[in-house]
């Protein structure tokens, strides 16, 4: 490339050959309205006991899509995701799981976004609803070129020869030091295009926090099934820690949460509340 | 957004009587206030416990305005909240009662801010966490006016029957033939202070919808036999003319545990979408 032609953005490339995003060989179709479909196979690296989806892993496939969706939705400005929901539903062992994403308002400084879950095409799986804070187009993104064509693909190329051999969340290197307390540190993998934490890898913490505090007080295995999470800053220094604190006791196999997730400094860069079950 | 009407004469807060008292000096960059809800017997249901319903509008209440402290001179409106009751206070004593409301501002944005309500009863047992987000407007005529520290004061309470009435009355509830679908005629109590419906309005209807849906009958009363433990709610947009149409639609179910979905239209604005939220309906023993 003549000097003349390059860049001056002298990020490193996004993704990086290996990342969290890539590995769960994500795909999407967007139709003529804009409109988003996506896919995500469920693997025993990447699902629960009962082979259904992890909500560590829905959170990067609705994050993804709703990024995507947020795309022409936003145009001619850019947004960000500023909240994020998801229920999630026993649909039992799945194969594929199915989003299909939807604008429910295009504001001039919010984008709500809803996504309907799908177990192998056809059973219920839950739902998720994000917020997106629609701002100017940042200069680094003026000029980027986005495929929008129609046409399922995959979302990231390197999903083709990058596979998942581990537990996802082992993969992540996400560790939980004791129960309620999980933390990870800010490699390359984990990261989004600004080289803070990934919006979905705090749900990832979130989960884990979640679920790790929750099979201490139970004496038994968890899942964590509903996750209400907001963004409140960029995780730019690691290592990053989600702490989940009991609201309340648990009954009936249920356990409700907070979990706040600090970065490096100890600055709070997100929070949450979770409802995890007892297996 | 036009001016803001007197604080003191908020319909919705007159009904409820919750008393707010923010910490500190009234400097602090992200306020923290504490609220006491009293539980009139009219609000509390036969155990003594506040349902969801409520509960979303005193914590709408008191996040807004700590959200609003933290925007001065700027005011906001509120965009999402989202509420998780404690698994172990929804029977029995626990959770019954006064209430105690402890608020923290946990970021204040260009054009949002985010805050952490939580709810406890006078033993200090959890009730529900929450937070909600809400956008800074700037309004026409400036915000409402507040002596910081804001400090509680007795509301004068207009002397109608209608203010200790039980909430479906209060909030001019009704049923349509169809569970799952819940109407609210605007009245002039039910806006806030901008003059338009009040967030915890929208709230109190949509837990009805999503409540009727799940014990199958159509109902705005109490439903002993059914609550909602966990909502997330997303105003689209503000509730002018009504009247109010709740919507609820059962997304599925794990157990005990109904997700339902709710619409709120204002169908005398063109069916207008107010707000979409997500419930958990838990149908108890």
């Amino acid at each position: 490339m003549p000097a003349d032609d390059a860049s001056n953005d002298f990020r490193p490339a996004y993704p990086p050959p290996r990342h969290a995003m890539s590995l769960l060989a994500l795909e999407s179709e967007q139709d003529e309205s804009g409109d988003v479909r996506g896919w995500m196979p469920v693997t025993p690296f990447t699902s629960t006991h009962d082979g259904m989806a992890r909500l560590a892993t829905v959170a990067m496939l609705v994050d993804a899509l709703g990024g995507m969706r947020s795309i022409t939705a936003s145009d001619p400005d850019w947004a960000f995701t500023a909240d994020m929901s998801i229920h999630l539903l026993p649909a039992g062992p799945t194969e594929l799981l199915q989003a299909d994403l939807h604008v429910r308002r295009r504001g001039r400084r919010t984008l709500v976004i809803e996504a309907e879950l799908l177990a192998d095409g056809e059973r219920p799986a839950g739902s998720a609803l994000l917020t997106f804070a629609v701002v100017p187009r940042p200069e680094h993104l003026v000029n980027i070129t986005i495929d929008m064509t129609p046409g399922r693909r995959k979302m990231n190329a390197n999903s083709a020869h990058e596979k998942l051999e581990t537990n996802y969340l082992d993969e992540l290197k996400l560790l939980v030091s004791q129960p309620g307390i999980a933390s990870i540190e800010l490699r390359p993998v984990v990261c989004n295009t600004v080289g803070a934490l990934h919006g979905a890898i705090h749900a990832s913490l979130v989960d884990e926090a979640s679920a790790s505090l929750a099979r201490s007080l139970f004496d038994g295995g968890a899942v964590t099934t509903d996750m209400h999470l907001a963004y409140l800053d960029l995780g730019r220094v690691g290592p990053l820690t989600a702490t989940a604190t009991a609201i309340g006791g648990p009954s009936g196999g249920r356990l409700t949460t907070s979990v706040d997730v600090h970065d490096g400094n100890g600055a709070l860069v997100s929070t949450a509340t979770t409802k995890v079950v007892a297996l | 957004m036009s001016g803001f009407g007197s604080p003191a004469e908020i319909g919705v807060a007159q009904y409820l009587l919750m008393m707010i008292e923010e910490i500190g000096d009234g400097t602090a960059a992200l306020p923290h206030t504490v609220g006491h809800f009293p539980g009139t017997p009219n609000t509390l249901d036969a155990d003594g416990r506040l349902g969801t319903d409520l509960l979303t509008c005193i914590i709408d209440s008191i996040g807004g305005m700590t959200s609003g402290l933290a925007s001065l001179p700027d005011w906001i409106v509120t965009t999402n909240l989202m509420i998780r009751r404690a698994p172990n206070a929804l029977t029995g004593s626990c959770g019954t009662g006064e209430l105690t409301l402890n608020t923290h501002v946990l970021r204040r944005g260009r054009s949002a801010v985010v805050t952490r309500v939580e709810v406890a009863d006078l033993n200090g047992s959890p009730v529900a966490t929450s937070w909600m987000s809400c956008a800074i407007l700037t309004p026409a005529n400036g915000p409402p006016a507040f002596n910081r520290p804001d400090k509680p004061f007795e509301r004068d309470v207009p002397n109608d029957p209608i203010f200790a009435a039980p909430t479906h009355e209060f909030f001019n509830l009704s049923v349509s033939d169809t569970p799952g679908v819940v109407h609210l005629s605007i009245e002039q109590r039910l806006r806030n202070p901008w003059g338009i419906l009040h967030g915890g309005s929208s709230a109190v209807a949509l837990d009805a919808a999503a409540r009727s849906l799940v014990v199958g009958r159509s109902t705005v009363e109490p439903t002993p036999e059914a609550i909602v433990t966990d909502l997330a709610v997303h105003y689209l947009s503000p509730g002018r003319v009504g009247p109010i149409v709740a919507t609820a639609t059962s997304a599925g179910r794990s157990g005990p545990d109904h997700l339902v979905r709710v619409e709120v239209r204002d169908q005398g604005a063109e069916d207008r979408l107010m707000a979409l939220a997500m419930t958990t309906v838990h149908q108890l023993d």
